[in-house]
């Protein structure tokens, strides 16, 4: 291979990599919002086919890196009051409080291991949490359709500072609105877990896919997560988002 | 093998005496297996609950009984090495299920202790219980293992009662463990619950027991412990969990010491009856020596003829008590396990002693050599029988004048020398050979002073019955050798009996001393159930609570708890000394009582047990340094008490430097002093009425502590008790096993008697006598050789074992009630050879030899 | 005074049946002295011990002074023993640690008699048969003879009538021997007791009025010798 080849590779490679981030940060400008609250449905449907429906309600404030959010529990009853704080932050993991009504006492929650579970879903705790753009690397692979809909192909791998349990991911990134059709992370060669982002609507201007099926592939065993009553920019206090506000409820 | 037709020939012969002494060494050999599986099983079960529960766990941090504020978790988060830290709680809790006694309640945080141990749920419920929302958010949640569930007919759904600091609540089973890892664990009579659900359940506020450890990939276990002692100071024990199993070992220690005494007395007494078994046999076989000496076999010939004897009767022995020792381990084990719940609260549950094949092959390996050991002196006797003599009859059984003198002389010597030991040497082993001595002493004095109370028993016997009575003294006066056989094994098991009987005497009345000026509160005041348990707290307030109740005079508020010290469990006692100073007054080993508890209450000081200072060899005045969450507490011993509290030593600490160190506000015993003309039991209702309600409260009677005390010290005496058995046992075997000899020996005697006209019941009376006076002579000898043993046993206890100095007091009821229970088995023992020696053919046993 | 009738004593020796004693008959009258004669195994041993109630007949009929021995339990036996005869061994069977007059006396002790009476008794009959000086002495002190003195002293301790001796002379050489028949003589003329002696001593069976010689457990010769 002659010099000039290889230099020519590299610089497309470069380019191809810079259009990847520069897509990836887009996506990230327009799903922009200072605050969101929504009413979650989770639903798990196992390798058996056996369900469990949980609701939730979702109030966030801030966003990417910087944000906080307080999930409450409405249902199934044995559950009702459960709440839970989370404190996201840019440089580090996020700190999670957890409130149980029934003890009367909240507890830290300590996700040392973020490739476990969250409470049963097929989500692990690392799934939940923000990625930031800055925390990986992008490859541009390609484009592909994904449920008809034309969409550029990434390749995401975790910077050194970001540990994850995942090697690599694939994002699938729609071309018309910038928002995210499928997630594939793998573990080498196996991919071990893949998200559908669907019913994309506009909420409030930001384009917003209302249902997320994340399929956990090796305990095949799927998870829908569907937002209803959708608000961005709500009104929200940072009082709202404290230990004392967990442990009053609301 | 002509040899070992002799042999055989001669065992056929004596049938009742080899298997009397086979069955000493069984009996040897089975109380060292015994002991030694059920100490292992006791230890191994331990190892197995603690490994079923630390799942991946590689480091613990813990802080003994006491454990630590919250906060420490997330100390222990921060730190770069560690990949994941969980909280743990463990406790023992009665659960109200009839015959099913304690559930082990291991509370873990289930958002994060996945990745530690491992929950293999049934599979129905996996979805459910993947979920840990609904387990947490209902703090009735519990989960059981299969067995547990198998065995009380749960299901999930399930609920049962379980004692809470609240009393008696009731819990609903939200899963069931599949068998395995976990599930292992105390049994399978173990539940987890919520960590945090449990901590309110017992009462014991934002404190964590322990906090389990795995390290990130790529750090050393030294690495690991290096960063976590670092970052949490000397407060804290960081070990892995297999040093919880030390820890529980040197509980067990002094309790191991005691069964391996029994082991090892058990051990001797086969030896003594091998001994005296081959004593017997190469005496009686003197003809056939001399023929096979005269034949041509040489010494070496004879003795490994003998020893060969031995060998084959000690595989024999052993084999079958290497087997016996393993039926009787579970027994032994189950009753060790329950004993160290009880007494320690440790979790515990022994299921099966395994038949370990290199235990029941040592365990028969030391029964042959000891066989062998026993019988070198004898077989060597036989070697050295000169075979003229051998053919001429009938000189064995008396001792010269010239013999008398010569054992005298040793035994002089030996009593010298062991007092001289005990005099001047100052070193473990000196004291131990001045026993030794102290024993040879006696038993080479044995024949002449047997022969002495013999002739002074004549006089007696003969005025009991005339001809009998006289017949009997004579045959002891004239066999010195085999009197004095049996008398010595009379003997030595007495003194045994003595030694360990005045040992259990001196502590019963030291505890009783204790128990009369310490524990003399009016009424005790505890959320657990006994007042040596500390599974359950109470806050502070309830002490201010009591105080206000009319008929009140003070409460004292105590909290005890087991803590490290260097690397063994101590009991520390935190209380209110100045109180304390007004209402116990007892007497110090070392130091003036005033100034201790003054000392102590200021907070510059400690009151230690005795036990605590001698294991250690610690004095008043020495510096002393506790480990606390809050770092190193130097303090001074400014006295030493006698304190029965705990085995391996108490610390008596005052309440505030208690709370201000260990950050702690409970209180597990309140002690309440009632007002002059105040009714204890009315005092006892109202504090209940007024102070008990939704609340796990006990009021106990001062009687009632007592009474639970004095159970607990005859729980541990119970081995004690045992080893007196054994060693009455021993005494009866001897008895049995020499007079059975000397029976039979004297079969041509007897037929003679009744030849030259004694009746029937002459003889059968004059055996009885005989062995009666053995069994007398033997018991006064005991007597005497159980006041030297006695001393060689509270020196041990004080040395060695407990560290306690007890008083010397010669235990005169055990003595007294001994006298019966000897001289009664010396008598059935007597009963057998009685009629042996009537009945049969007489012209058999006239042409008998 | 002693009487048997078709005496048989079969013994048992593993399966097979020894034939001791074959249907003998045989009368001793008061004051005789009666030597019983024969190879080793022709059953003179164990006519001595049937009729010193040692042992029991197969079958046949033994009379003791009067009293038959098949009626009489064996503390009847014992009884007649104590009262009516005195045993003398081949092996002395002395108590080793006994000393002579202990040995002698305990008959006596047995019979129930105070100790000062029989330790009296004891010497005069130790004092009897010539060892006077050797009261305090034990069995293996004195010399086969006088050992055999001792126990002759001790079979005649309660004065019994009727003296069984089992070989007397058997383990002594022939001077000693001839001195304890000599003694065994001057008893029976002194004190008229009633002689039975196992031997196969040609000697010892002249010096007996009568002989009575054995074959494999029959009776083959009766006769009288001279007059004792």
């Amino acid at each position: 291979m002659s010099r000039t080849a290889l230099f020519a590779w590299a610089v497309a490679g470069a380019l191809w990599a810079q259009e990847a981030r520069q897509i990836v940060e887009e996506a990230q400008r327009r799903s922009r919002a200072d605050s969101e609250r929504y009413q979650g449905t989770l639903e798990v449907i196992d390798a058996r086919g056996r369900r469990n429906l949980k609701r939730w309600t979702y109030q966030r404030l801030g966003s990417h890196g910087n944000s906080k959010a307080i999930i409450r529990f409405t249902d199934p009853p044995e559950v009702r009051g459960v709440a839970l704080l989370i404190l996201n932050h840019p440089e580090r993991a996020s700190d999670q409080w957890m409130w149980t009504p029934a003890t009367q006492r909240e507890r830290r929650i300590a996700i040392q291991d973020r490739s476990t579970r969250f409470f049963g879903t097929d989500f692990s705790f690392e799934d939940l949490e923000e990625r930031d753009v800055n925390q990986y690397e992008y490859r541009m692979m390609g484009e592909e359709t994904i449920e008809g809909a034309p969409c550029w192909k990434i390749e995401s791998r975790p910077r050194k500072t970001r540990a994850s349990q995942y090697s690599h991911s694939l994002l699938w990134i729609r071309k018309e609105n910038y928002t995210l059709a499928r997630i594939e992370n793998y573990v080498g060669r196996e991919p071990v877990r893949r998200a559908n982002y669907r019913e994309v609507q506009n909420v409030q201007g930001i384009w917003t896919p209302r249902l997320i099926e994340m399929h956990d592939l090796r305990r095949n065993s799927r998870t829908l997560l569907r937002l209803e009553r959708l608000e961005y920019n709500v009104p929200l206090k940072e009082s709202e988002f404290t230990l004392q506000a967990l442990r009053r409820g609301s | 093998m002509l040899l070992a037709r002799l042999s055989w020939a001669y065992l056929k012969k004596h049938r009742l005496r080899w298997a009397l002494t086979i069955g000493g060494v069984a009996l040897g050999v089975a109380v060292l297996v015994a002991m030694r599986l059920a100490n292992q099983a006791v230890v191994a079960s331990f190892h197995r609950t603690v490994e079923g529960i630390a799942g991946r766990t590689q480091l613990q941090v813990h802080a003994g009984d006491l454990g630590f504020p919250e906060e420490v978790l997330e100390r222990v988060q921060a730190i770069p090495e560690v990949a994941a830290a969980a909280p743990v709680i463990e406790a023992a809790l009665d659960t109200g299920l009839p015959g099913q006694g304690h559930l082990l309640v291991v509370g873990v945080d289930m958002t994060g202790d996945r990745s530690l141990r491992d929950y293999q749920f049934e599979s129905a419920e996996e979805a459910l219980l993947e979920d840990p929302l609904v387990f947490l958010a209902q703090p009735d949640s519990l989960i059981v293992t299969r067995e547990f569930a198998e065995r009380n007919g749960l299901r999930v759904g399930s609920r049962i009662p379980l004692g809470t600091a609240a009393g008696l609540r009731w819990f609903t089973i939200r899963g069931i463990m599949r068998p395995g890892g976990l599930s292992q664990a105390f049994g399978g009579n173990l539940a987890v619950m919520d960590v945090y659900s449990l901590q309110h359940v017992l009462g014991r506020g934002r404190r964590f027991d322990r906090i389990d450890v795995a390290l990130r990939e790529g750090i050393t276990l030294e690495e690991g412990q290096e960063a976590l002692r670092r970052a949490l100071g000397p407060g804290f024990e960081v070990e892995p969990p297999s040093a919880r199993g030390r820890h529980f070992e040197a509980i067990l220690r002094s309790f191991s010491l005691t069964l391996n005494i029994t082991s090892v007395f058990a051990v001797l007494v086969g030896m003594f009856l091998i001994y005296n078994s081959f004593s017997v046999a190469v005496a009686q076989r003197r003809t056939e020596i001399g023929i096979l000496r005269a034949l041509g076999a040489n010494r070496g010939q004879i003795r490994r003829l003998f020893l060969g004897e031995a060998a084959v009767a000690g595989l024999i022995g052993s084999g079958a008590g290497a087997l016996a020792g393993w039926a009787m381990a579970r027994w032994v084990a189950g009753y060790v396990g329950r004993l160290m719940q009880e007494v320690y609260g440790v979790a515990q549950s022994v299921e099966s002693a395994s038949a370990e094949p290199g235990l029941l092959a040592a365990g028969t390996g030391v029964g042959v050599l000891a066989s062998l050991v026993a019988a070198w002196v004898p077989a060597g006797a036989a070697a050295r029988v000169d075979p003229v003599q051998a053919l001429q009859k009938g000189r064995h059984q008396v001792l010269s004048a010239g013999e008398y003198r010569r054992r005298g002389w040793l035994a002089a010597a030996s009593a010298c020398a062991a007092a001289l030991l005990l005099a001047r040497g100052r070193s473990l082993g000196s004291f131990y050979a001045g026993y030794v001595l102290a024993i040879l002493a006696a038993l080479w004095w044995t024949p002449a002073l047997s022969r002495w109370l013999a002739r002074a028993s004549r006089p007696l016997l003969a005025w009991l019955r005339p001809v009998e009575g006289a017949l009997a003294a004579d045959s002891l006066l004239q066999a010195p050798r085999r009197t004095s056989a049996t008398v010595a094994a009379v003997m030595l098991s007495l003194a045994m009996v003595i030694g360990f009987g005045g040992v259990a005497r001196a502590i019963y009345e030291s505890l009783v001393e204790w128990v009369s000026t310490t524990l003399n509160p009016d009424l005790f005041v505890t959320p657990n159930a006994q007042i040596a348990s500390r599974t359950y707290v109470v806050p502070a307030e309830l002490g201010a609570e009591i105080e206000r109740l009319p008929g009140v005079r003070q409460v004292q508020l105590v909290r005890s708890a087991r803590i490290p010290y260097q690397g063994a469990p101590v009991l520390l006692v935190a209380a209110e000394v100045a109180k304390l100073a007004e209402t116990v007054h007892r007497r110090p080993v070392e130091g003036d009582l005033e100034e201790m508890y003054r000392r102590t209450a200021a907070g510059e000081a400690t009151i230690v047990s005795e036990s605590f200072a001698r294991l250690r060899g610690l004095r008043k005045g020495d510096s002393i340094e506790l480990p606390a969450p809050k770092g190193l507490l130097r303090l001074e011993i400014a006295g030493i008490v006698r304190d029965y509290s705990d085995q391996q030593g108490t610390l008596l600490i005052d309440r505030a430097v208690y709370r201000d160190w260990w950050g702690d506000e409970s209180v597990n015993v309140i002690r309440v002093y009632l007002a002059p003309g105040a009714q204890a039991a009315e005092v006892k209702r109202e504090i209940l009425e007024r102070c008990g309600r939704g609340r796990r409260l006990f009021v106990l009677a001062n009687e009632e502590v007592r009474r639970y005390i004095f159970r607990l010290a005859d729980q541990w005496f119970g081995m004690t008790y045992n080893q007196i058995a054994v060693a009455i046992l021993v005494a009866v075997l001897g008895i049995v096993n020499t007079l059975t000899v000397s029976i039979t020996d004297r079969r041509r005697e007897f037929g003679l008697l009744l030849a030259v006209g004694g009746l029937r019941p002459q003889v059968r009376r004059t055996v009885w006598m005989e062995a009666v006076a053995i069994g007398g002579i033997g018991f006064l000898l005991g007597l005497g050789l159980g006041a030297v043993s006695l001393y060689y046993s509270l020196e041990m206890t004080r040395r060695d074992l407990a560290g306690l100095s007890l008083e010397y007091a010669f235990p005169l009821e055990l003595a007294a009630w001994l006298a019966p229970v000897i001289l009664g088995a010396a008598f059935l023992a007597g009963l057998g050879p009685a009629e042996a020696a009537v009945r049969g053919s007489l012209v058999e046993a006239l042409e008998y030899e | 005074m002693i009487e048997l009738k078709q005496v048989w004593k079969i013994f048992l020796n593993g399966r097979r049946e020894v034939v001791a004693l074959r249907n003998v008959s045989l009368s001793v009258s008061r004051g005789e002295t009666v030597a019983i004669v024969g190879p080793s195994g022709s059953g003179k041993s164990t006519l001595l011990n049937l009729i010193g109630g040692l042992d029991r007949p197969s079958h046949g009929e033994i009379l003791v002074e009067g009293r038959k021995l098949t009626d009489l339990d064996d503390d009847g036996l014992a009884r007649l023993r104590r009262e009516k005869i005195g045993f003398v061994f081949q092996f002395f069977h002395l108590l080793p640690t006994l000393t002579c007059m202990q040995n002698v006396a305990l008959p006596l002790h047995l019979r129930g008699w105070p100790r000062r009476r029989a330790e009296a008794r004891a010497r005069e009959l130790l004092g009897l048969v010539g060892l006077a000086g050797r009261l305090d002495h034990l069995p293996e002190e004195l010399s086969g003879g006088e050992r055999q003195r001792v126990a002759i002293a001790r079979a005649l301790a309660a004065d019994p009538p009727i003296l069984l001796a089992d070989e007397p002379t058997g383990n002594l050489d022939t001077r000693t021997g001839q001195e304890i028949l000599a003694l065994l003589g001057e008893l029976h003329a002194r004190l008229g007791t009633t002689m039975l002696i196992v031997t196969h001593d040609a000697q010892v069976a002249r010096s007996c009025a009568r002989v009575v010689a054995l074959r494999d457990g029959q009776i083959v010769d009766d006769c009288a010798m001279r007059d004792a």
